[in-house]
């Protein structure tokens, strides 16, 4: 009789939840948000292909920079880490919350090993000479893959929330399922955008001897 | 489920026995007096908070404004230094937009839409809490710059050495309200301190970060009421039977959560450079600082409109009422409101065209900004129609709004003229542009909030203004809101450069600027009757009914002020307009039997919003300082950052919680409070 | 718990779904293969950057649709989504192409 009923169980007018239209409204505004970021990036690109000059003076390339294949191994761990989130999202709908903790517990170690990379990339990027302040392409690529860094750890901060959380026994039913698949949602996106990213920042560097926004000059370090 | 509360139904929240949330911690639901407005996650007093901050925000750039037409009041004047002038124009500018009309329109979002929809509450009702403390939140931080401002003309700072190492000494923001880059940014090299050159001081910093604040702010509001326009709508009320006010309340949403990702990374990007020496902006390093115009205004654009369609919303419900007629082409209006949200996106280089973006670029630009003059100009004729051979009665409300459509569409005039490019490159930057957006935005928003604020005032206190006092203000407003900025058309043609602190003798600029400074403070003396008038009836003014207007939408059906559950019973609507259909004709609201002793469920309080907010307050006081070099100061962001998650942490953690509350029985009439027809168990 | 357990046709639906997440996976980790293969063919680069965008464009939607269940929810949410990323698209592809690289005057800055 006096059974609250929680806002989540409340029919709504669509019949879509709150929570999961709420964080699609919110992606559809994130597109807008990396959007910018990604097009800042490339407008640098495309108005400076030369790369830009490490502290001793050297002019250095971004093709040279770059490690093809820490970038794909990154990539590869970050599209895994979405399959593996798809799968704890199918278990909360079977209410098999054992496998969930499973799946979500390799969710948050992948998405570690890809933050991993990234500190690494970053650190090694930074002994290489290009800093945040020495050229406009330290300043988009840093704060671009910064800024989906700090999504992708802002996600594994949630997902490990939750992970604690379903020992509790609270995290069950419908409302532990949306919960879940709302934190998926996010999760998704972060992979999504980095499938751009990946295209657009990494991947055309190596189009042709010198990449997709050319230089016009040699190769060479 | 583990969330519920056990609670039995109860007639009024201080019946409620002490009730721990998921965290063990009491829930403040029983809280009477200033813990309850701070804790509360009722629409209603939601919205009348975030309309008490606004209108008190409205005075402060109102003041602002007044000390800017002192100074041009005569030829080389020296009322302000030229330093105060920038100042007090971009304090003058960012208060209006962000904390004067903005929250305005929040807060009507927050009173009327879930009423105007038939719900109980919005879809987040904590989230919507913490979306006005973390406005309140950006805007104290905002005009915290002024005290910073004060202090160093005062020479508080004297002894300090953080002080004495400034290069730039001014603390409040001047670089107007849109902060073009470079001045607003940096040039040269980095030292090792990560300290670019800058152009400017800490005032810049607290602009970008008040404006991130208050950006988040927004974002969340209307992540909020896109949700409860679309998913919590009464039986029966369909999109298309919407109140016009609630349509314009979606358009806008969608408009902020999708303009204002640009600017939030333009802010960033700025940020960087200022902070850690980036190079996003800074000329001397490739930076284009062009490229922050065009992100600036690919928000700013829109902006505009985020501004004007909440105005055309209330307008749009108000003219109906008075007419005594349905609004003339409903579909014709909504359609056209959507249109120019989107058109809205595609002319943002309108206000770029003296940069030479080249011929079709500019071309383009040109057309879409005059296309959008004709869906504008479809909603003025179909305000016409629906006033066209109605019974016009001419309240307050209704003469503001008429104000409206007559100042509005001036504005919308000037707009296209600039809308060609060869023109706008005479008119650019001169006070014409600045009378083509007082115009729209005080002859049109402000009127129209003003009406908005005349017309709902009944409803939300259950008081009626004093009429007389009302048309007063209303004619004071008016004449000299036109004396202001009527002049300025001429000023601007006749070459008058805005954002300078002053003028000489001999352009034949000084008898109209005179005008000017006497039309605003008649203009000033009309708003601050017309707000003093409001203050007044919350508190004192003569009691009312019900439905004071025989209002059409339904609002007008509930008491006033309204009970703390909105709806006894939740309504089925079988019409647009549906109390007016009610009442005159034949199709009746139906009341599903969901109330009465049963209870309806209210959210419970929480303290979390507020904890989140004051985290935000915290990184907002925090970076300027950083900037300024005060030692240590980097702590207080990272103990708001902490501040801020442990807010959010717990606010999941707590649990929605949530009692019944009992409510009239069915058939009883709606106006009875509940605790008359409570019983117990 | 007021929640009843999960009816037989939803679970089998679910399982439907597994099957699909673990072909999808395999999928994207191919398509990331072949990406990475390409950009070392000797092929015209307009070609190359085509099939590219081509492929990460399959993947974003394979992921939006099926990880992200688009394709069994409500339709109303995958034009929400659209709507934003069409709007994101066609914005900054203007931005972009507003930017003429001719007239940038790189000399005067190091
Ligand atoms: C018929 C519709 C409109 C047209 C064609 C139009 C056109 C323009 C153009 C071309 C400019 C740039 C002028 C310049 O800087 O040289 C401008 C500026 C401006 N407009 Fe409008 N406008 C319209 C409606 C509005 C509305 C509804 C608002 C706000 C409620 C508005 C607010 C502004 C503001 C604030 C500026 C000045 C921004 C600044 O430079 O500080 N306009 N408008
Ligand atoms: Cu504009």
């Amino acid at each position: 009789m006096s059974q609250v009923s929680e806002p989540a169980h409340a029919p709504t007018s669509t019949g879509i939840e709150h929570k999961k239209l709420i964080m699609w409204l919110f992606l559809a505004s994130d597109c807008m948000f990396f959007g910018t970021l990604i097009s800042t990036h490339l407008l640098y690109r495309k108005l400076y292909p030369t790369g830009f000059t490490d502290a001793e003076g050297h002019q250095r390339f971004i093709q040279n920079l770059f490690n093809i294949e820490l970038t794909s191994f990154s990539t590869f761990i970050l599209l895994m880490s979405s399959f593996l989130m798809a799968l704890a999202v199918s278990a909360m709908h079977k209410g098999q919350i054992k496998s969930f903790r499973r799946n979500v517990l390799g969710v948050i170690f992948f998405g570690l090993i890809f933050l991993g990379c990234q500190v690494f990339e970053f650190t090694h990027f930074f002994h290489q000479g290009l800093t945040i302040q020495n050229s406009v392409f330290g300043s988009t690529f840093y704060v671009l893959t910064g800024t989906h860094g700090t999504h992708v750890a802002i996600g594994i901060l949630w997902l490990i929330l939750l992970y604690f959380y379903s020992f509790t026994g609270k995290l069950g039913g419908h409302v532990g399922a949306l919960d879940v698949e709302v934190a998926g949602l996010y999760w998704h996106f972060v992979d999504i955008v980095w499938i751009i990213i990946f295209t657009a920042v990494y991947l055309v560097e190596y189009l042709g001897p010198s990449g997709f926004w050319g230089t016009g000059l040699p190769l060479t370090k | 489920m583990s969330h519920d509360s056990h609670h039995a139904p109860v007639a009024s929240k201080l019946d409620l026995a002490p009730e721990r949330s998921d965290l063990g911690l009491i829930r403040p639901d029983r809280k009477t007096g200033w813990a309850d407005w701070l804790t509360t996650v009722d629409h209603k007093k939601i919205g009348i908070m975030y309309g008490a901050f606004a209108m008190f925000f409205f005075l402060v750039g109102g003041l602002e404004a007044l000390a800017i037409r002192t100074q041009l009041a005569r030829p080389d004047n020296d009322f302000v230094t030229a330093r105060m002038y920038n100042q007090l124009f971009t304090m003058h500018g960012t208060t209006m937009i962000f904390l004067g009309v903005m929250p305005l329109s929040a807060a009507f979002f927050n009173f009327l839409v879930p009423l105007q929809i038939g719900a109980r509450d919005v879809a987040f009702p904590r989230l919507n809490a913490f979306s006005l403390w973390t406005f309140v939140a950006g805007a104290f931080v905002l005009n915290s710059s002024w005290l910073f401002e004060f202090g160093h003309l005062a020479g508080w700072f004297n002894n300090f050495s953080w002080y004495k190492s400034l290069v730039y000494t001014d603390f409040a923001p001047a670089n107007g309200w849109f902060s073009y880059a470079p001045l607003s940014g940096t040039v040269g090299q980095a030292d090792a301190a990560l300290h670019a050159p800058r152009f400017t001081g800490v005032g810049t910093d607290f602009w970008i970060i008040g404006i991130q604040i208050l950006g988040v702010a927004s974002l969340a509001a209307s992540f909020n009421f896109i949700c409860t326009i679309i998913n919590m709508r009464a039986k029966g009320m369909t999109m298309m039977r919407l109140p016009v006010f609630t349509w314009m309340t979606l358009v806008t949403s969608a408009l902020i959560i999708l303009a204002f990702p640009a600017i939030t990374v333009a802010l960033i990007e700025l940020m960087f450079d200022r902070q850690f020496g980036a190079n996003f902006f800074n000329p001397s390093a490739g930076g284009q600082p062009i490229l922050w115009q065009h992100l600036f205004w690919i928000f700013g654009h829109p902006e505009v409109y985020i501004l004007v369609l909440p105005a055309m919303g209330i307008v749009s419900e108000i003219l109906p009422t008075f007419s005594g007629k349905a609004l003339f082409g409903y579909p014709i209006i909504v359609f056209s409101g959507a249109v120019i949200g989107f058109l809205g996106f595609a002319v943002w280089s309108h206000h770029m065209f003296t940069t030479g973006l080249g011929a079709v670029p500019t071309a383009a630009f040109a057309l879409l900004t005059m296309a959008i003059a004709v869906p504008t100009g479809v909603k003025i004729f179909n305000w016409l129609g629906t006033i066209w051979g109605g019974k016009i009665r001419f309240t307050p409300p209704m003469v503001l709004a008429l104000g409206f459509i007559w100042m509005f569409m001036c504005g919308g005039f000037s707009g296209v003229m600039h809308s060609s490019a060869p023109a706008d490159a005479q008119q650019q930057d001169s006070y014409f542009v600045i009378a083509h957006f007082h115009y729209v935005l005080l002859g049109g928003v402000l009127l129209g909030l003003m009406a908005g604020l005349y017309f709902w005032f009944p409803k939300i206190f259950g008081r009626m203004p004093n009429a007389g006092v009302a048309y007063l203000a209303s004619g004071l407003v008016i004449l000299g809101f036109n004396l202001a900025f009527g002049p300025m058309h001429y000023l601007g043609l006749a070459g008058q450069p805005r954002r300078t602190h002053t003028y000489h003798a001999g352009n034949g600029w000084e008898t109209w600027n005179f005008v000017a400074t006497i039309g605003a403070f008649i203009l000033g003396i009309g708003v601050f009757l017309a707000f003093a008038n409001l203050v007044w009836t919350a508190f004192k003014g003569k009691k009312c009914g019900s439905d004071p207007w025989d209002g059409r939408t339904l609002e007008w059906s509930l008491s006033s002020p309204v009970a703390e559950y909105n709806f006894a019973q939740s309504p089925v609507i079988a019409a647009r307009d549906a109390y007016f259909e009610d009442k005159h004709g034949g199709r009746r609201i139906a009341y599903e039997n969901d109330g009465g002793e049963a209870g309806v469920h209210m959210p419970s309080q929480s303290w979390m919003p507020l904890v989140a907010g004051f985290g935000f307050l915290m990184i907002g006081l925090g970076m300027p300082m950083l900037s300024m070099g005060v030692p240590h100061i980097g702590w207080l962001v990272i103990a708001g950052l902490t501040v801020m998650f442990i807010g959010i942490w717990l606010w999941a953690l707590e649990g929605p919680g949530g009692y019944m509350l009992k409510t009239p029985a069915v058939g009883s009439t709606p106006s009875a409070p509940a605790h008359q027809t409570a019983t117990t168990h | 718990m007021s929640d009843v357990a999960p009816s037989p046709a939803f679970l089998q639906e679910e399982v439907r779904r597994y099957h699909h997440f673990i072909t999808l996976a395999l999928w994207l980790a191919a398509i990331t293969g072949v990406e990475i293969v390409l950009i070392f063919l000797p092929v015209p680069m307009a070609l190359i950057l085509t099939v590219l965008c081509l492929l990460s464009a399959i993947k974003f939607f394979a992921v939006i649709m099926w990880f992200m269940h688009l394709i069994y929810d409500h339709r109303l949410l995958f034009w929400l989504f659209v709507t934003g990323l069409a709007l994101a698209f066609a914005t900054f592809t203007a931005v972009l192409s507003l930017f003429a690289v001719e007239r940038v005057d790189t000399k005067w800055f190091s």
